[in-house]
């Protein structure tokens, strides 16, 4: 981009920075993420009620008792039993209040069994996904269907998605703005987290924890079809002439950036893929980050000319 | 030995090689540049006026608390600039890495630093913000005003006071250095675990931002000892509990929470270092090792740490308005328990760090409601200041609009903390830049509060008034600053952008990134106005020269004193008669009473032990670092020596007698002076301002 266009763009926000798809968090998706911003917008409405006020008094205040205006001036008045019960006691009826919607919220959201989800109908029973994280690719194994995709999480409208999700070798945080609240992702420990949509849709999903060189990188697509495309899209990739064994995963989990989220698709993979690397991790395996990979100028440049690409 | 190390090893140099310092690196070659340049112009001058005598006897071995405060500030301020840079680097970085055709310069395939260099710029900007700039600044302002506002001659250990600052500065000596020998962590400076391990962060940056922490905090602990102490045993007569002023109740709240959480993070970094040193498991995701338990410990020291820098400026806010508003602080009795309301929750809180840790349901709800517990006492001190402006008689002079700036930020930050604290909302945006505008938001009302204490004091100190017009300019540019980067930012949070990335893979988030940049145009424009202020306040310092009370509406014992303050501080200890002393005085016609008689004075004595010890533990971190074990030994050995050696010193300090504290009172003397000056040489000059002290009582 040239220079001069970018003195240009700099009004831009002021024209297309407020379109609304633009803010994700206002638009979320699905049972979970409209919990919450129900929650959002509650404790923010209850908040403004007291900030609000406080803002344009001290505001009022600053402008009317300034030494110039020759207001009412009391030199002596610092106390006020009244007063002082008043603002202990507002605060803390808020508190009250807000503790209790964050404690029903709390229930609701619960990323390990979110009340605001049905996991138990028999006609709708939830598809398990496992998430395992490398450094840095994402890696979604289907137990139920035996297929595994790294970088792409495909799943089906209006069924409950549940969630296993660990990592190979340091802590990442599974995020898709506008459909699934945030976990964190633990070598050696296993969490979990769920969400259900109901209409098709296509959204962006990264880890939001830190986690090396490559961590800028570390974007997957999250894909959520009709129930037809579902299943032609399961068939498809069961056609694929890939598999993820265990030995192979090892291969996959060396550091590797995957520049623009490549995604890769296998007909097969290990069952108990999930919990042979779990165990792994909990009994000392690490994928550890060689020295140049830290001091090489970008591990982009590291990841090309170890896989011979570029 | 124990771990395996990537790399060479040698005994003499350790892990040390030449490959260590990154000379051909064009953005390290440019900061080396600035860096040897403003040295240069430190360090020129000083040489050509043969002043290092001087430093050495004034500063460097001084046990004088307003010096080694001033000392503090200056540190503070330094590492601020440099944590500023950091933070124009990442601001700039992100901008220019934009969508997949965002361009790359030097070496980066987008924007211009490589990951490897912007991970250890955003985890120095943190660091830097928050242990060596704002830590010290605020240790600096209690260091040189707790003893005035209590009238007491000196810390209750005033070698313990210089032992402190050194071994702060030694924390930042040791960052400053790895800029240019070896690098920094890259691993943010919560110290991520187990990206923290050797496995992951095989390089010595990770060994830099530990003993730099490790070797500053234990700095900080000493300094929370001392401060304690000065305000239970060193008290002026009549300085009763319900008259201490506010800044000093928060200080003393503040040293307790130092007091008792440093050493948790002391811990915490102790057997991070044995996992990288002696191989051992504590914080490994296998063998054993559980890596929530770094995260836990870290922040049961992380969130009273953000108290310990917030009280002091709540204080600060509470010194400031009154004195601006010419009326007593409201609801002082309140104030002083929502202060230790403030730092007794501050312990219950910390797992809000990591709601998405995975914790169950009501172990959230427990924190969430805790920290929402925290805004009650919080949300009483705004009201307090608000009610101090009511009825007021405000003038606004610069110290004045940094405070009032400062209940903005707060209330802004109460509100989106609030938010933070529900754990459905927290859930959706952890980890984004929603947060970092809040947590800046409340770092930044540290600052605003940090800035109005050094231009409220700065006349106490130095004798005369910071420039007003500039000083006024320097607050606007830099709200404007604050304004665009933090607006920009909330939003780009609902927009999901997360934290510490080096390229941004949406477009969309592109807008809001431009006015974050303009935002840092301003902060640049700020600092730009802070060094003229400085440069106009010292070049009119004669015209500006201030009285004991250069501000006219003073309220609090500090100001009873010459400005600048001797260094034996108060000629006759004096004695307190109420809340607001000088306010009192000023009413009952006392403020200017000459004491009538000079008492003998018992001050403690320069000494050379503190900086040989910062020297010492300077050496004993550079030998960990690289594992020079010979270096470290010695080091290690020669501290012990010292102390020892110390401690069997019969140095009981001096004495003034009446008649020469009639004589230095007669010729109060003109600028910095201390005791080795008056030693050495007759007191200078003469001012206008007349002797104060022991008044009423009688």
């Amino acid at each position: 981009m040239k220079f001069r266009s970018l003195l240009f763009l700099a009004i831009i926000p002021l024209l297309s920075g407020c379109s609304a798809d633009t803010f994700r968090l206002f638009n979320p998706v699905g049972a979970v993420g409209s919990v919450e911003w129900r929650f959002t917008v509650i404790d923010v409405g209850v908040m403004l009620l007291i900030i609000l006020p406080t803002t344009v008094m001290i505001a009022v205040f600053v402008w009317r008792y300034r030494k110039s205006r020759n207001a009412e001036y009391d030199p002596s008045w610092s106390h006020s039993l009244g007063l002082e019960l008043m603002m202990w006691g507002i605060p803390f009826l808020t508190v009250i209040f807000l503790g209790y919607a964050s404690y029903r919220s709390t229930m609701l959201v619960n990323p390990y069994n979110p009340a605001a989800i049905n996991y138990t109908d028999p006609a709708n029973p939830p598809l398990q996904v496992d998430v395992i994280t490398t450094d840095w690719q994402w890696v979604f194994i289907y137990p139920s269907l035996g297929i595994a995709t790294v970088d792409d999480l495909v799943v089906p409208a209006g069924r409950p998605i549940k969630f296993w999700l660990t990592s190979t070798s340091v802590t990442n945080d599974f995020y898709i703005p506008e459909v699934a609240p945030m976990i964190d992702v633990m070598p050696g420990m296993r969490t979990m987290d769920g969400f259900q949509v109901n209409h098709p849709g296509h959204y962006e999903g990264f880890s939001a924890d830190f986690s090396g060189a490559g961590f800028s990188w570390m974007q997957f697509s999250t894909r959520i079809l009709a129930k037809p495309d579902f299943d032609k899209w399961v068939a498809a990739t069961q056609g694929s002439p890939n598999q993820l064994s265990y030995a192979a995963f090892t291969k996959l989990a060396e550091p590797t950036v995957n520049v623009g989220a490549k995604p890769a698709y296998f007909s097969h993979a290990d069952a108990g893929l999930f919990m042979q690397v779990y165990n792994a991790a909990r009994a000392g395996t690490v994928y550890a980050i060689p020295e140049q990979l830290n001091i090489v100028t970008s591990p982009v440049d590291y990841t090309q000319v170890k896989n011979g690409t570029n | 030995m124990f771990v395996h190390l990537q790399g060479p090893y040698s005994f003499l140099l350790g892990r040390f090689t030449l490959a260590a310092i990154p000379y051909n690196n064009a953005i390290i070659q440019f900061a080396f540049a600035f860096t040897a340049i403003a040295a240069l112009l430190v360090i020129g001058p000083v040489l050509y006026f043969r002043k290092i005598p001087y430093l050495f006897r004034e500063w460097f071995t001084t046990v004088d608390h307003k010096k080694i405060g001033v000392m503090y500030i200056i540190l503070g301020l330094v590492m601020m600039l440099r944590g500023f840079v950091d933070g124009l680097m990442i601001r700039t970085q992100q901008v220019m890495a934009d969508g997949p055709h965002s361009p790359g310069f030097l070496e980066a395939a987008h924007g211009y630093l490589p990951p490897s260099h912007f991970d250890q710029i955003y985890s120095s900007h943190g660091t830097l913000m928050i242990i060596f700039a704002a830590t010290p600044i605020l240790t600096g302002l209690g260091n040189i005003i707790v003893p005035l506002q209590i009238g007491a001659r000196d810390m209750a250990f005033p070698t313990l006071n210089a032992i402190s600052l050194w071994l702060t500065a030694v924390g930042a000596a040791l960052i400053m250095v790895s800029l240019f020998v070896g690098d920094f962590s890259a691993a943010g400076w919560v110290g991520l675990i187990p990206l923290t391990e050797l496995d992951f962060s095989p390089s010595t940056g990770v060994d830099y931002w530990m003993w730099a922490i490790q070797i500053s905090s234990v700095g900080t602990t000493l300094n929370a000892i001392n401060v304690i102490a000065t305000i239970v045993t060193m008290r002026a007569p009549g300085m009763r509990w319900d008259r201490l002023p506010i800044f000093t109740w928060t200080t003393l709240s503040t040293s307790i929470i130092g007091l008792t959480s440093f050493p948790i993070l002391g811990v915490a970094l102790a057997l991070l270092g044995a996992d990288r040193y002696l191989g051992t498991h504590f914080f490994t995701a296998g063998m054993g090792g559980n890596l929530m338990l770094y995260t836990n410990l870290f922040w049961i020291w992380g969130h009273p740490e953000v108290y310990f820098l917030v009280l002091p400026a709540f204080g600060i806010i509470s010194e400031v308005i009154p004195a601006f508003s010419e009326k007593p602080l409201f609801g002082y009795i309140t104030m002083v328990a929502a202060t230790f309301a403030i730092a007794g929750i501050s312990w219950t809180v910390w797992l809000h760090h990591f709601f998405t840790m995975g914790a169950g349901p009501l172990v959230n709800s427990f924190f969430s409601v805790a920290t929402m517990v925290v805004g009650i006492p919080t949300g009483v001190k705004v009201f307090n200041w608000m009610f101090t402006l009511y009825r007021g008689r405000l003038t606004f002079a610069t110290p004045m609009l940094w405070a009032v700036g400062g209940l903005f930020l707060l209330l802004i930050g109460g509100l989106t903390g609030m938010m933070l604290a529900i754990p459905a909302i927290n859930y959706t945006v952890h980890n984004s830049v929603f947060v970092i505008a809040h947590f800046h938001c409340m770092v930044l009302l540290i600052v605003y509060a940090a800035f109005a204490a050094v231009s409220f004091w700065f006349p106490k100190v130095f004798g005369f008034r910071l420039d007003e017009t500039t000083g006024k300019l320097f607050f606007w540019s830099f709200s404007a600053g604050t304004i665009l980067v933090f607006t920009a930012m909330f939003g780009l949070g609902f927009m999901g952008e997360t934290r510490r990335l080096d390229y941004l893979f949406n477009t969309q988030w592109w807008p809001a990134l431009v006015i974050e940049e303009i935002g840092i145009g301003f902060y640049c424009l700020s600092l730009l106005m802070f060094f003229v202020m400085l440069f106009v306040s010292i070049r009119d310092r004669v015209k500006n020269a201030a009285t004991a009370d250069p501000w006219g509406t003073a309220r609090t014992l500090e100001w009873l004193t010459h400005s600048p303050v001797p260094f034996y501080n108060f000629a006759v200890t004096p004695h307190v008669n109420s809340r607001d002393e000088l306010a009192w005085r000023y009413a009952n016609n006392l403020a200017s009473t000459v004491p009538d008689h000079f008492e003998e004075i018992h001050m403690p004595r320069n000494t050379p032990v503190p900086i040989i010890i910062g020297a010492l533990a300077f050496g004993f971190g550079f030998g960990l670092i690289w594992r020079i074990w010979w270096l470290t030994a010695l080091s290690l050995l020669g501290i012990i020596a010292v102390v020892i050696y110390r401690s069997f010193a019969r140095d009981k300090g001096y004495h003034l007698s009446a008649e020469v504290m009639t004589q230095l009172e007669r010729e109060p003397p003109l600028g910095v002076v201390s005791e080795s000056q008056y030693l050495s040489e007759p007191p200078l000059g003469a001012s206008g301002a007349r002797p104060l002290g022991h008044a009423g009582a009688h």
